[in-house]
């Protein structure tokens, strides 16, 4: 046998292979890519499961809603107003005596298409604008941020609400639309600018100096270097920002501003309902937990996502 | 330093003018018309003319943004078409209520989440941080109307009306007229459910991010430093680690800010009460372009003053991050 080389580094597998006295295959720890470790870890967190089941179950309501729901959602029946929750309706029936079991589950599919589509919208548009404000600074950063003081300057049910009463609201798929659009422009600006205000402090930091040193690229720098070590925030506030603009669609409809009747609405639902609510409670009740579960879904969902991806902050 | 907020101040005219266009903008092209509203059964072609005139509504769009801040130039910020009121005075007298419920919330917030979002940073996975998140997690999933109802539920109709479900009792010294009630128990009645159902989910929000600001700095090394060289915990804590985690939460305060007074329009109007939220949708509704105008006005400056403000404080809280 001839004697192999001292240096050179250490013993590879093959060259193990190759040498006779050696019976057994070397032990190789699997690399584990970083998102199979955060996939782990995500099933780790009983929380997070929770929040995924709920998840998935509200999708699975939304897509089969005509299947699920016992009674039309939107026929009402003149005497049946007001039923207490019963065998019958086990939630119970409105003013018009619809079922309220049936429209709760109708009103799944507004709720997830508008909080999930709008979050998107606005996160497709807000992260790389406050990336370059913050990393760029000067005449870009003012004229990106003027744009986004001009919307975050309204409260955001105010411009909301404005936006609404523009676009006039209306039943269906597009009514779902214009709130999707309304929630996505109010929500732009929360984006750019917690963006903006990690990319300001990041930005000065001796790895991104370093970087620059080198001659690397800005857009490979912001991406590759900055943007991760951003992305904390931005997970948590992404995900949080599907159960906010669930929210605000809630709030939108409780103010008469949302999607129209006849299409479910939970906000509308508890709108509708609050002036009944001292003798009729469970009216106002169930959408609005139908409402705080969904959130709560989400959050949870979200949540576990982070401390998953993120395993500092665990 | 000066010069930044100087340059800063000055970007506060633009950007209130700005919001106060755009707003008149949209509100111009909403469908339907005010003037048909305000003469209703006694609607004829020549009194509609009549008061278009009088109000210059039939001037062009720019025309009538321009004579509107003329005047507000001179201090006057116009006359409600459909109430007749002067704007101004309308928005004085609910200006108080609006800022008492929003102060009220805010300070709910922070009085929950700073102790909150410490204790379950440093007791991380204890039963007091399970509490907290716990707890948080719930308040950042229920929306202000529903925490209000639930509150009606329980302290208006529940237990024999202990509060009140709507309407107001102003505080000594704000009251508009001689005819309503004044008394400062009656106002803590009166505001007590409202700034706990917009002070909730705020306190929940700013709870998680603080939290998770805080387990962040307190794994860097300068608090490990701050440690090894024999500080006592509180000042880590409320100097070192409290001070860099509050980078993320104030940003976020800012925004929530906006959050309330937003908010303040649902909250007022499920308690019924006479404050700036339900002055400002009860205008958008009715196409009062004026009031709408005063409205957006009084919001976009409280707005963009806020937004200097957590610009500034971030400069104060982490020197590294500098403003040329």
């Amino acid at each position: 046998m001839k004697p192999r080389p001292i240096s050179g580094g250490s013993t590879r597998e093959t060259d193990l292979l190759a040498v006779p006295g050696v019976a057994w295959r070397a032990r190789v720890a699997s690399p584990e890519s970083p998102l199979a470790q955060g996939l782990r870890r995500f099933r780790r967190s009983t929380t997070a499961l929770v929040g995924v089941a709920i998840v998935v179950t509200l999708v699975l309501v939304a897509l089969f809603a005509d299947v699920l729901a016992p009674q039309s959602p939107i026929s009402s029946d003149q005497t049946r107003t007001f039923q207490s929750p019963s065998w019958d309706y086990p939630l119970g029936t409105d003013q018009l005596g619809r079922d309220m079991l049936s429209r709760i589950i109708h009103g799944t599919r507004l709720s997830l298409i508008v909080g999930v589509s709008s979050v998107l919208l606005a996160l497709l548009v807000g992260v790389p604008s406050g990336m370059i404000a913050g990393y760029y600074g000067g005449r870009l950063d003012s004229a990106i941020m003027r744009v986004m003081d001009l919307i975050l300057a309204f409260p955001i049910y105010l411009l909301a609400i404005i936006l609404m009463v523009v676009f006039t609201p209306t039943a269906g798929l597009i009514g779902a639309m214009k709130v999707t659009g309304a929630i996505a422009i109010v929500r732009i600006p929360i984006y750019a600018r917690l963006v903006r205000g990690s990319v300001l402090s990041i930005k000065e930091k001796e790895y991104v100096e370093a970087c620059r040193a080198l001659g690397v690229r800005d857009p490979w720098i912001l991406f590759r270097h900055i943007l991760p070590n951003c992305l904390a925030p931005i997970i948590v506030t992404t995900t949080l920002g599907i159960a906010t603009s669930i929210i605000v669609e809630a709030t939108l409809s409780f103010l008469g501003l949302g999607t129209q009747p006849p299409t479910p609405s939970w906000g509308w639902d508890l709108k509708a309902n609050i002036s009944f609510i001292q003798a009729n409670a469970w009216l106002s009740l169930f959408p609005g937990l139908a409402i705080f579960v969904t959130v709560l879904g989400f959050n949870l969902f979200g949540d576990g996502l982070r401390d998953a991806l993120d395993p500092r902050l665990k | 330093m000066h010069v930044y907020i100087l340059k800063r101040l000055l970007h506060i005219v633009p950007t209130v003018l700005g919001i106060t266009f755009v707003v008149f903008l949209m509100m111009q092209s909403v469908p339907g018309d005010p003037v048909v509203a305000l003469l209703g059964d006694a609607y004829t072609q020549e009194d509609a003319v009549k008061i278009r005139h009088l109000y210059g509504l039939d001037r062009p769009i720019i025309v009538q943004y321009f004579i509107w801040l003329g005047k507000l130039v001179q201090g006057n910020w116009g006359t409600s078409i459909l109430s007749g009121r002067p704007v101004l005075e309308d928005v004085l007298v609910r200006l108080p209520v609006t800022l008492e419920l929003i102060v009220l919330s805010m300070g709910v917030a922070l009085a929950i989440a700073v102790p909150a979002g410490i204790i379950g940073a440093l007791r991380q996975n204890t039963w007091a941080d399970y509490t907290a998140t716990s707890v948080a997690m719930i308040g950042v999933s229920i929306p202000e109307f529903f925490i209000g109802v639930l509150l009606l539920l329980v302290f208006s109709f529940g237990l024999g009306g202990l509060l009140p479900s709507s309407g107001w009792v102003y505080l000594p010294g704000t009251c508009p007229s001689m005819v309503c009630g004044v008394s400062l128990w009656g106002n803590m009645q009166h505001v007590l459910m409202p700034a706990l159902a917009l002070g909730v989910g705020r306190a929940a929000i700013l709870t998680r991010l603080l939290r998770t600001s805080m387990l962040e700095v307190i794994r860097t090394e300068y608090v490990t430093t701050a440690r090894a060289k024999g500080l006592s915990e509180r000042p880590i804590v409320l100097k070192h680690a409290l001070k860099n985690a509050l980078i993320p939460t104030i940003t976020v305060m800012g925004l929530q800010i906006g959050f309330l007074i937003g908010g303040a329009i649902v909250v007022e109007t499920l308690f019924a009460m006479p404050g700036l939220g339900t002055f400002g949708i009860d205008a958008i509704i009715a196409r009062d372009y004026q009031q709408v105008q005063g409205f957006a006005l009084i919001t976009a400056f409280a707005f963009v003053t806020m937004n200097l403000l957590v610009d500034l404080t971030y400069t104060f809280l982490d020197p590294r991050i500098r403003y040329a």
